[in-house]
């Protein structure tokens, strides 16, 4: 049974993640009460930051918002700073499991947890964010893009906290789709899901439309593309390139949730979904707004 | 009898709330674990991690050096004091609490650590070193019939059934029963015939997946042993333990309290014997509180193959039917052998039927033991055949519901069995079902990659027959009653309408007849609260006890107004004389008769079924079952061909409940099968990896979530009154679970022309033969 800390400052909680042997941040406690329920947990200690005073704010910066680890997937998602800066980012954490997990779950917690179904890495590799790690040895920062290194395993080094998470402005021309396809229950977690986002194209004189990507459930970490098309190309060869640029990424673990043909099938449905509404929202100004009053 | 002959007064036909629905969304309703009552030492398991192997040694030394333990007691230490007395179930008396020769499933029992606190008890439960020597594991139903390992050395029918008695003593087989009916000839008749469809079909084991945990307490209590569990079964269980520890049954005590959730999870030989054998040979007071991981090796619904075939002549009458059946029962028998013969019986459908075979066979594996669940084993025969006539009907480009509904069993039919059809209205229940759904309308195609399709079909169960149910009734002197039953409430609202149908006859209200929670010591014997028979035998004990309770009170009113008991009606007022019109409150009649307030007048009745048992020869029997359970399901869906996703769009079933005591209750009861028919159509199952299950937690076992809820779903009452139903009801609790899934597979059949035979219809099943489709023009 692991001890459990509450400290009140960051300070003494780096202290306590560099002094104990293997201890564990905790969050809100969704991944980690499941862990240790199951008898899988093997952390000597638990520190509970949620006692931290200034670690749940979501905040305006310069270059896009700034969200504190403690802040609930929740308030994320139904953030009005969030759904105006990074509408993709909203509704990414809105699918997240369900309303009393997404009350409770955190935004460190659940990019620490680094399980390759995680919902929010698909938007925030393609929105290019980045993570702040905290330690008693000083701060860095990881993009988002190089923060997931293998199964179930995050940059996040021993005695390291994450601190913030940073989501650059959404460009407010792109187009943005999140599709999650599960196997299984409706509810259950996804068995392959993408994020797509489309920006450029004539609006900004550029004759080429970049689409990026975000998989999740596909392979043994979140992972990320992109690829450019003609801005004049229809939706369809917008898919063919995209589907050409993911398929190579695509390597599905077999389950009770499919095995991997099936998965990798469902994979290429899910970017062609993400793809396709995207490059319709980007192409379709009309649509693009009424779709923006109705997130409001 | 017709129907106005129930014409029915205050109660019954009610929609009243449930008794307890206050209690429990306030959090109020104490369950069995909520229970107070004795302090209890926790118990924690040690588990086999070998599907089939012999004992070596069980080393319990470390455990019982670590902190907070008290006793750890292996299989060996009580097969040293109980000896065969150790090996309990409700066929056959083959599973022992604890194993002591051999484990025969991932996760059999092998030693209980008992202690103070979950956690010390739960390490000390890791610390258990077992030798094993593995023994040949059997994972498959078929391999287990052809093959040369044995999950038993022999078969050991309990004393309970003496049909299976000359089973005793067999060797060298994993066929525990076999039931067979032959009607006509059925293979010569499929030679002549016009159209034969035939296929192989498989449901996957899955759990029951009740909210509410299994949950055991027992103590020693003097020279008697009391027990509170979670139970839908307390005078078996008395019974078991009674045998079990060798005490006669006033010493054994069993008390429940209201289930949350069961679907048969909690039944027969569950924590009972091994709380009650610990609690006795250790003198102390233990509790057994497993969980969730530990909840899905208790029990399981039966994985069934089933080879069936159907063949219709040129005028579209079912000439022969055929089914092969064959149900995996896991490591121990449990009930698996009446659902064998049960469901076996009825393999072939409710259908006028000219020729029928059948060989239902129950067949020991190395899985975790399957027992009763809601359906009782029907559901897996009705996907053969729904799926069957279905495809027959398409043979002869029939319409799958007129089909149905030309060759359906009617009022008075003597159905393949042997049995006389009554009170089971097939075709209101179909009709009703298709009207709802808009079967007839022209079917608006869905675009782009999505495919529409309808489907339905229709199910049949016969209520578990002979059972036995008693009732006590209290009326107390201020008018209220207090009922004393054996039923166990979990969630179906037997509490609600037994009250109800007491009221009715007492001319009471809501409100004034309280249900007593089911203890050995007090309520009065009763077979199970299972098979939906609960409504009719138990409602009808209820009644005929409530009946002498009105007589009785004639009696004494006739006494005190001097007028011929003719001349007395009971009403909401009290006791009338139509002479006179001289009105004697109940309060005023009882604090007469007794001179004193607070007295009770008691009367109890019991009420119990019989049977005709098969013919050795034929299978068949003139009575085999008290009633029939008449149900249908239509199902209007869309496909998504690139996901491989069902959605429906409109369910609707229908069950024939003879009569509804509680309309509301009945909905809820249709509804409740239905959704969990959803899950069990498209994803719910227990997934076996070489005898270990892989998805047994709630993370990776699938439920219908609110997600998964059709657009619309559309419960229908049938009502046709069983001549001695309570009122004229019969029970609802499966109804609509039975013909769901292939109500459901049928309408997918429709949508993209492609017929299944495994469940659950995962998208990956249907995305594979979507691409085989495509490749081969063949089916899956």
């Amino acid at each position: 049974m692991a001890v459990f800390h509450r400290p009140g400052t960051l300070g003494e909680a780096c202290a306590l993640m560099a002094e104990r042997g293997d201890a564990m941040v905790y969050g809100g406690g969704t991944a980690v009460q499941i862990l240790e329920k199951q008898g899988v947990l093997f952390a000597s200690d638990l520190v509970d930051i949620s006692g931290i005073p200034g670690l749940a704010n979501i905040e305006e910066t310069s270059s896009g918002v700034r969200i504190g680890p403690m802040t609930t997937l929740r308030a994320v998602e139904t953030s009005p700073l969030v759904r105006r800066v990074t509408p993709l980012a909203a509704r990414v954490y809105g699918h997240v499991a369900n309303p009393r997990v997404r009350n409770t779950a955190s935004v460190g917690g659940n990019l620490a947890h680094g399980d390759y179904r995680l919902d929010p890495p698909t938007a925030l590799l393609v929105l290019d964010a980045t993570v702040e790690l905290t330690s008693s040895g000083g701060t860095r920062t990881v993009p988002l893009r190089e923060f997931f290194v293998d199964f179930q395993r995050t940059a996040v080094r021993p005695g390291e906290i994450i601190t913030a998470v940073e989501i650059p402005r959404q460009d407010e021309a792109a187009g943005s789709w999140f599709a999650k396809l599960s196997s299984l229950s409706a509810n259950d977690w996804p068995c392959a899901s993408a994020a797509a986002l489309v920006t450029g194209g004539r609006r900004f004189g550029r004759v080429a439309r970049r689409i990026r990507l975000g998989l999740g459930a596909v392979a043994p970490t979140p992972v990320f593309t992109q690829v450019e098309v003609a801005a004049d190309a229809g939706a369809d060869e917008a898919v063919d390139a995209a589907r050409q640029a993911a398929e190579p990424l695509i390597d599905p673990i077999p389950d009770v949730r499919g095995g991997v043909a099936f998965k990798r099938h469902l994979a290429l449905v899910a970017v062609e979904e993400a793809v396709r509404l995207s490059w319709e929202e980007r192409s379709d100004a009309r649509g693009f707004f009424r779709d923006r009053r109705r997130r409001r | 009898m017709p129907e106005d002959s129930f014409e029915t007064g205050v109660a019954v036909g009610e929609r009243w709330a449930r008794t307890d629905g206050r209690a429990k969304v306030r959090g109020e309703l104490l369950y069995a674990a909520d229970q107070p009552a004795r302090p209890c030492l926790d118990v924690a398991i040690h588990r086999s991690t070998w599907p089939h192997a012999r004992l070596v040694s069980v080393d319990t030394t470390d455990a019982r050096a670590m902190d907070g333990v008290v006793a750890v007691v292996t299989g060996a230490d009580l097969h040293a004091v109980l000896g065969e007395r150790m090996l309990t179930g409700p066929a056959f008396a083959d599973q022992p609490c604890l194993a002591y020769d051999k484990v025969r499933y991932v996760g059999e029992p092998i030693a209980a650590v008992i202690g103070y606190g979950p956690a010390a008890v739960r390490r000390a439960a890791e610390e258990i070193d077992v030798a094993y020597a593995d023994l040949e594991p059997i994972h498959d139903v078929d391999a287990a019939i052809a093959g040369t390992a044995f999950v038993h050395d022999e078969l050991r029918p309990s004393a309970v059934f003496g049909d299976l008695r000359h089973l005793r003593g067999k060797k060298d087989t994993n066929v525990n029963y076999e039931y067979t009916l032959r009607h006509g000839n059925s293979g010569a008749a499929a030679e002549t015939a016009a159209h034969t469809t035939s296929g192989d079909f498989w449901c996957p084991p899955t759990h029951h997946v009740p909210i509410e945990l299994p949950f055991t307490a027992a103590w020693p209590e003097g020279d008697r042993i009391e027990v509170l569990s979670t139970t839908q079964t307390p005078s078996y269980v008395r019974q078991t333990l009674a045998d079990l520890l060798d005490l006669p049954l006033n010493r054994v005590r069993v008390r429940c309290a209201p289930l949350g959730g069961s679907f048969g999870a909690k039944m027969y030989d569950r924590l009972e014997p091994l709380a009650a054998a610990l609690a006795w040979t250790q003198r102390t007071a233990v509790r057994i509180a497993v969980t969730r991981e530990e909840a899905f090796l208790l029990t399981t619904r039966h994985g069934a193959a089933v080879t069936g075939s159907m063949a219709s002549d040129e005028a579209g009458d079912i000439v022969a039917a055929e089914a092969d059946v064959r149900y995996d029962t896991g490591a121990y028998a449990d009930v698996g052998p009446r659902i064998t013969a049960k469901s076996g019986m009825i393999a072939n459908g409710p259908y006028r039927i000219a020729n029928a075979t059948v060989r239902s066979r129950c067949v020991y594996t190395n899985k975790p033991s399957a027992g009763p669940f809601r359906g009782f084993g029907v559901p897996q025969v009705t996907w053969a055949h729904e799926s069957l006539i279905d495809e027959l009907a398409r043979a002869r480009d029939e319409d799958p519901a007129a089909f149905r509904r030309r060759n359906l069993l009617r009022e008075g039919d003597v159905a393949v069995m042997g049995t006389t059809m009554h009170s089971a209205d097939f075709i209101s229940c179909l009709d009703a079902v298709t009207g709802a759904v808009g079967w007839d309308a022209p079917l608006e195609p869905a675009a782009g990659r999505l495919r529409r399709g309808r489907g339905v079909a229709v199910g049949i169960k016969a209520v578990l027959t002979p059972t036995i149910s008693n009732a006590t009734l209290q009326l107390n002197q201020d008018g209220s009653a207090t009922l004393l039953i054996s039923t166990v409430d979990m969630g179906q609202g037997s509490d609600t309408i037994m009250a109800q149908i007491a009221a009715e006859v007492l001319c009471l209200g809501e409100g004034q007849v309280r249900v007593v929670t089911a203890d050995t010591d007090v309520t009065p014997y009763d077979t199970i609260t299972a098979g939906s028979r609960s409504t009719y035998h138990t409602g009808n004990a209820v009644r005929l006890a409530a009946e002498k309770m009105r007589d009785r009170l004639i009696g004494l009113a006739a006494g005190r107004l001097s007028v011929e008991t003719t001349d007395i009606k009971l009403t909401s007022d009290g006791v009338v004389s139509t002479q006179t019109q001289e009105t004697l409150t109940v309060p005023d009649l009882l604090l007469g008769h007794f001179g004193a307030r607070g007295t009770t007048l008691t009367t109890e009745a019991d009420f119990a079924t019989s049977w005709a048992p098969y013919d050795k020869e034929t299978g068949r029997s003139p009575q085999v079952t008290e009633h029939w359970f008449a149900g249908a399901a239509a199902v209007q869906l869309i496909v998504d061909t690139a996901t491989g996703r069902v959605h429906i769009e409109h369910l609707a079933v229908a069950g024939d409940v003879g009569r509804a005591i509680n309309p509301a209750l009945v909905e809820q009861q249709l509804t409740g099968a239905a959704v969990m028919g959803i899950g069990h159509a498209l994803f719910d199952e227990l997934v076996f990896d070489e005898g270990q299950i892989t998805n047994g937690t709630l993370l990776d076992y699938q439920l219908p979530s609110i997600k998964d809820m059709p657009d619309r779903i559309t419960p229908i009452v049938i009502q046709s009154p069983h001549r001695s139903g309570p009122f004229g009801a019969k029970g609802v609790g499966e109804t609509a679970i039975i013909p769901l899934a292939p109500a459901i597979s049928n309408a997918v059949r429709d949508a993209i022309g492609i017929r299944f035979t495994r469940l659950p219809l995962t998208p990956e099943r249907i995305i594979t033969a979507l691409a085989e489709q495509h490749t081969e023009g063949g089916t899956a």
